[in-house]
């Protein structure tokens, strides 16, 4: 499957944090076709095994599921709706939004506020509060009560559009991105030789403290594991150093989240291959699942792959398709280099 | 339930010196359970046996308070605080520790109260020296809030019905259950005002198939309030979201069905700020679908929490027919 079809089909399923149990049957159903098994755990990860049972070296890829969103929190006697956040939301982006509320039935809705010239003049200055904004859903207060209860998930609705240059931009490419990165990986498998146990693993919950991979990863218990996710792409008004290039390939981090001989293996891969990648230097918390991995039990080797991406956590994250694609390929490179010499050796220092 | 209830919230329970309030509680369930063990953090973990999967139900039993730090030469305290505390909520507040020594909050001279910080106030046991400071107090002690539990009709105003009232909840349960469809571990757990700590560990050594966390919530019931859709009587909570946890699904429909079914009033609450022992819970081991039943408390951390005796009451009901159903 083409990697646009693959990236349209995992963005058409909404999994704000929490609640990916209810929607995670569509990742099963993707997972199924490039894995040996699959199963869903008891927080909702989803997990698929590719390779032997009890091989020599089991390796976890970790990418996040779900997405940050909005919740129900009171719905007012004229039936508009307050909410709260679901992860980290950017209060300012809000306004004008379309939204999808996850009621008994869906409905869609629009995040109104007070047009400017009914606001006072210092009013015009500020950004608007999280409390100064409501859903209107055109509906009466009566069947607003009746569809909709306190804690009902909303997400943003999705508007996907193809840019110029194999750009893409839309929400909750943090990180389906990472998702296409891994599915395109175990695609490039079928094309290698490979002795490692893979894990593909769609985490729950990364976006509210990365609780999917605290309990993914003590389960699997691997011996390498490998978050893939979103990092800030270069941006107009935002230093160069701070960012990573949208295009010029995966971001390898490096710093005291990862173990020196996992960055050391991708980036030597990378040369050998030719394949462009990019250092992305992580000074303490990555902010990804490879943070929880790292000291799980008795402490796992980690590395973080990263796919530059423009305006996070805004609904219009913008990527470049191509770099999902080196990802996946410098991935599946890796795998494929694993033996369990190089394992073993991870333990010395 | 209001004798339970002033018992329980009386009793002293700082986070890490649990030694009394378990007593208290080791007292109300021994002749209900059948295994009562510790665990090397203090947990208390009753369990009532059943045939089904591992449940378990949580309750804190520690509560905020205040920790000496240093003893001057005139006998005056300084103190830190133990679990979420304004300093403006001690003015004019009294402490007892452990030993029922009182104490009594002053402040340094302030040009302007904003700048009320734990460091510019200090605790007056009475003593006129460091050396009779001494005699009843050392660095390291600790001490609650000194105030009754008053029963206001249905309302029941305390110190420490952060968590008092979930454990009361878990007590009647516990002797009014007879043959629950789960293998239930009642756990009382010590240090969730610092973090979780005791829920971490007991869930660990049970490892339960599914948890049920019971504590209190904030309420948007009060004069220009937050905006929050809990309100005291109208029911327990069931928790949706805090800054610990989203509730599982399957926990959080149990619980609504279960009150649907038997016509008992329920709120759904999503808490902005603030965690339950059900953040620990849920990330233990390969995981547990986990919930939380929460009783609407007004004022929490303060010495004059105030909840209502009917919500602890529905609370009871509604898990002793999850428990029973």
């Amino acid at each position: 499957m083409e990697l646009k079809e693959t990236l349209m089909e995992l963005l058409s399923a909404e999994m704000p944090s929490g609640s990916e149990v209810k929607t995670n049957n569509c990742l099963v159903e993707i997972f199924k076709r490039h894995c040996d098994d699959v199963r869903v755990d008891k927080l909702g990860n989803v997990i698929g095994r590719k390779g032997s049972e009890n091989a020599k070296v089991k390796i976890m890829l970790a990418a996040h599921m779900d997405e940050i969103g909005l919740m129900v929190k009171q719905i007012d006697e004229r039936g508009f709706i307050r909410f709260s956040y679901i992860g980290g939301i950017d209060h300012r982006i809000l306004p004008a939004q379309e939204v999808i509320i996850h009621g008994r039935e869906k409905i869609l809705g629009v995040i109104g506020s007070k047009p400017p010239h009914i606001q006072e003049p210092d009013e015009r200055n500020k950004a608007l509060k999280s409390e100064d904004m409501f859903i209107d859903t055109g509906l009466s207060a009566e069947k607003v009560r009746q569809l909709v209860r306190i804690g009902d998930v909303i997400t943003f609705k999705r508007k996907p559009v193809e840019l110029l240059n194999g750009c893409f931009a839309g929400n909750a490419l943090d990180d389906r991105a990472g998702l296409a990165a891994i599915i395109y990986c175990l695609q490039e498998l079928d094309k290698l030789q490979f002795s490692a146990e893979v894990y593909a693993v769609a985490t729950v919950q990364e976006e509210v403290g990365l609780r999917g991979a605290v309990v993914s990863t003590y389960h699997l218990c691997p011996d390498i594991g490998v978050a893939v996710d979103v990092c800030h792409g270069n941006m107009a008004d935002v230093s160069e150093e701070e960012t990573q290039k949208l295009g010029k390939g995966p971001a390898i981090a490096l710093g005291p989240n990862i173990h020196p001989k996992l960055y050391e293996r991708l980036k030597n891969i990378a040369e050998d291959y030719k394949i462009p990648y990019q250092v992305n230097p992580e000074p303490s918390a990555t902010g990804t699942d490879a943070w929880v991995m790292q000291i799980t039990k008795e402490g796992i080797p980690t590395a973080l792959i990263s796919i530059p991406l423009r305006y996070m956590h805004t609904t219009v994250e913008t990527l470049c398709l191509e770099d999902i694609k080196l990802s996946g390929r410098l991935l599946a490179l890796f795998i494929s280099s694993l033996e369990e010499n190089f394992v073993e050796g991870l333990r010395c220092y | 339930m209001k004798e339970l209830v002033k018992k329980l919230t009386e009793a002293f329970g700082p986070s890490g010196e649990e030694n009394k309030i378990r007593e208290v509680i080791l007292d109300e369930i021994k002749d209900y359970a059948d295994e009562v063990r510790m665990d090397v953090l203090g947990n208390i973990i009753a369990r009532k046996k059943g045939a089904g999967e591992k449940l378990m139900l949580a309750a804190h039993m520690d509560e905020v308070g205040v920790i000496v730090t240093n003893i001057d030469d005139k006998g005056f305290l300084r103190f830190s605080n133990i679990g979420g505390i304004s300093p403006f909520t001690l003015i004019g507040e009294r402490v007892v520790f452990e030993n029922g020594t009182v104490g009594v909050f002053g402040m340094e001279k302030m040009d302007d109260i904003k700048d009320l910080k734990f460091n510019k106030m200090f605790i007056d046991i009475g003593a006129r020296t460091k050396e009779e400071a001494q005699k009843k107090v050392r660095i390291g002690d600790k001490a609650v809030y000194y105030r009754n539990c008053d029963i206001i009709g249905d309302y029941v105003t305390a110190k420490a019905l952060d968590d008092r009232a979930g454990c009361a909840v878990l007590i009647k349960v516990l002797q009014n259950v007879k043959s629950p469809r789960f293998d239930t571990y009642f756990v009382f757990t010590v240090q969730e005002k610092v973090g979780l700590r005791g829920a971490k560990t007991s869930a660990f050594g049970i490892g339960p198939d599914l948890a049920i966390a019971v504590d209190v919530t904030k309420t948007g019931d009060t004069p220009e309030s937050e905006k929050m859709a809990v309100e005291l009587g109208k029911g327990p909570a069931v928790k949706i979201m805090d800054r610990s946890v989203i509730c599982h699904p399957k926990i959080k429909e149990m619980l609504i069905d279960s009150a649907e079914k038997n016509n008992i009033p329920y709120q759904l609450e999503v808490l902005e700020m603030g965690g339950t022992d059900t953040g620990a819970i849920h990330l233990t081991k390969d995981g547990v679908p986990s919930g939380c039943l929460s009783i609407p408390t007004r004022y929490i951390h303060t010495p004059s929490e105030m909840a209502s005796i009917d919500d602890m009451e529905k609370a009871v009901e509604l898990l002793l027919y999850v428990l029973e159903k």
